[in-house]
């Protein structure tokens, strides 16, 4: 099958379940990066709190990064699957990130307003009407899709977390938010307090 | 200066530039012979590459792809000639290639002596470190006393001498012969750091045994501004291929890719409209058709494409995109409005 094939099945099957699910799958497109991984929730597949992305892209590395922001802020871009917290000297220490659909539906300035670990899981109705074999709540753990750490944005539903699917990292996923693989995610968790400030960027739309 | 004479040497000007067109019309020889040629590297990870099967990739390549795409409309209308670092600006000038897109480095003397136009920059290079990881140094100026393995003969040898004497950094230089035998001292732990530009730095990891053990730092204390290059005796072509490049970039920052292309000629932005060519005529103004960028973004991807899946975090490269940013987004790469 070839990519963009791929694509409007994932797109075709998405597009089924609303139209805003539509939209998000459209602003993917319009980001030229790689189709959404075609990859459900697996609520009970163990990843433990050791996992890292170890090397290639999305491995965690400094890099050089230009910003206005201050020293400590956490910018998200999700065309590149990318989340930089901000470093002094013009440098980031740069994670790679999976994007669900959520996370492609907003952008904007929040600040991290709760911290958690091992967070539950309780799955929107929109996601059990996409995938019925979920539970309606799971407590947290090494099988939880939510990972080992969560960062809570605002007052928003949206929240940066770990996966128990570290190979969807690098990628647009089919649901959920910014997800880091576990080990990654406990990292940016000791480093960002609860107050830090989170910028979610997009790339442009035609 | 006097009236008439002005106009006698403003008439003469116009005169010498029309012949200037008429003695060198690449495109005009482009066209009839039916497929660009362009001068490439012998074989650099990420950059240009020939596959068992003799198919091209590579940053460079594929910059070669999206200007055969603009100006005769297929990116598989290339002959590339692989030329070494010695050879490549005599064969230039010799006419060999139409155009020269070998990671080489803008500077005075390849335009004012050698008789060469850069036709802008892709890709900000510059010379960077690498370290063991286990060493835990994250920033050139906590390398201390320790050594650093460098290739005889290059600037990076002279540029690494001088940053450690201004930071006042006790570091130790040990010269090699080559790049294998540079990688290998440094493989071999003889040094704890080595030095050459960052995108031959990224390619030299890939070549260790366990590429995760060693880190590139992000600081980078040369610049190496690598980009296209043609002959100066030919104006018109000289700027269809700067303007295949900014439009790569134009691309990105509009939001305009390969996956959108169609879609773009009924965007409501102006500007998006001009650059597919879905109005202002403004192909034909560099001797190309109307819809010269969209087959360029059509063939290769705009700018953020191109370099992710050749040497950023599509490839096995990853090199950060660093100073390759958009200027609207921490780097320096800019193209002017295309309009």
């Amino acid at each position: 099958m070839t990519r963009s094939h791929l694509f409007a099945t994932s797109c075709l099957r998405a597009g089924l379940a609303g139209f805003a699910v539509l939209l998000s799958c459209l602003v993917a497109k319009a980001q030229g990066q790689s189709p959404t991984l075609d990859i459900g929730d697996e609520p009970g597949r163990v990843s433990t709190e050791e996992v890292v992305i170890e090397d290639g892209p999305f491995a965690r590395q400094i890099v050089f990064f230009r910003s206005n922001e201050a020293p400590g802020t956490l910018v998200v871009h999700t065309s590149e699957r990318l989340l930089y917290l901000v470093m002094p000297g013009n440098r980031a220490l740069r994670y790679g990130i999976g994007v669900g659909r959520e996370g492609f539906t907003w952008s904007g300035l929040v600040k991290v307003s709760r911290k958690a670990e091992w967070p539950d899981w309780t799955p929107p109705p929109e996601m059990i009407q996409r995938q019925p074999y979920l539970p309606r709540f799971m407590a947290g753990g090494p099988g939880n899709p939510m990972g080992a750490r969560a960062l809570y944005l605002g007052s928003t539903i949206y929240r940066i977390h770990g996966t128990n699917q570290p190979e969807t990292i690098g990628h647009a996923v089919s649901s959920g938010c910014f997800r880091l693989a576990n080990g990654d995610v406990i990292d940016l968790f000791t480093r960002v307090p609860v107050g830090a400030k989170v910028v979610i960027r997009h790339g442009p739309s035609i | 200066m006097t009236y008439v004479t002005r106009v006698l040497a403003s008439a003469l000007f116009a005169v010498s530039l029309v012949s200037g067109v008429a003695s060198a019309d690449t495109l005009a020889d482009v066209k009839k012979r039916g497929h660009l040629i362009c001068g490439v590297s012998t074989g650099l990870i990420g950059f240009s590459e020939r596959a068992a099967d003799g198919k091209w990739s590579g940053f460079d390549v594929d910059f070669c792809r999206a200007l055969a795409a603009a100006t005769l409309g297929g990116p598989d209308k290339v002959e590339f000639v692989p030329v070494s670092a010695s050879e490549r600006f005599t064969a230039l000038s010799q006419k060999r290639f139409d155009v020269l897109a070998r990671n080489t480095t803008w500077t005075l003397q390849r335009e004012a002596e050698f008789g060469f136009l850069f036709a802008g920059v892709n890709f900000h290079d510059g010379q960077g470190f690498m370290v063991h990881r286990d060493t835990n140094i994250t920033s050139a100026l906590e390398i201390g006393d320790r050594t650093t393995c460098v290739q005889a003969g290059t600037s990076g040898e002279a540029l690494a001498a001088d940053f450690f004497r201004e930071n006042k950094i006790p570091a130790k230089l040990k010269v090699l012969p080559d790049a294998p035998a540079t990688l290998a001292a440094f493989a071999r732990k003889e040094c704890e750091v080595m030095t050459t530009d960052q995108s031959g730095l990224f390619a030299e990891r890939l070549k260790l045994e366990r590429p995760a053990s060693a880190v590139v730092l992000a600081d980078v204390i040369s610049k190496e501004p690598l980009g296209p290059l043609t002959r100066a005796d030919d104006v018109r072509w000289h700027m269809i291929v700067k303007w295949v490049n900014f439009a790569l970039i134009g691309a990105e920052e509009l939001g305009v890719t390969s996956q959108n292309i169609s879609e773009a000629r009924t965007s409501a932005k102006p500007d998006v409209r001009r650059l597919v060519g879905a109005e202002g005529e403004l192909g034909s103004k560099l001797g190309l058709s109307d819809d010269w960028a969209a087959k360029a973004i059509l063939a290769v991807g705009n700018y953020s494409e191109l370099y992710e899946r050749n040497v950023g975090t599509r490839s096995r490269l990853g090199i950060p995109r660093g100073l390759n940013q958009l200027w609207s987004n921490g780097g320096i790469l800019h193209a002017p409005p295309i309009r």
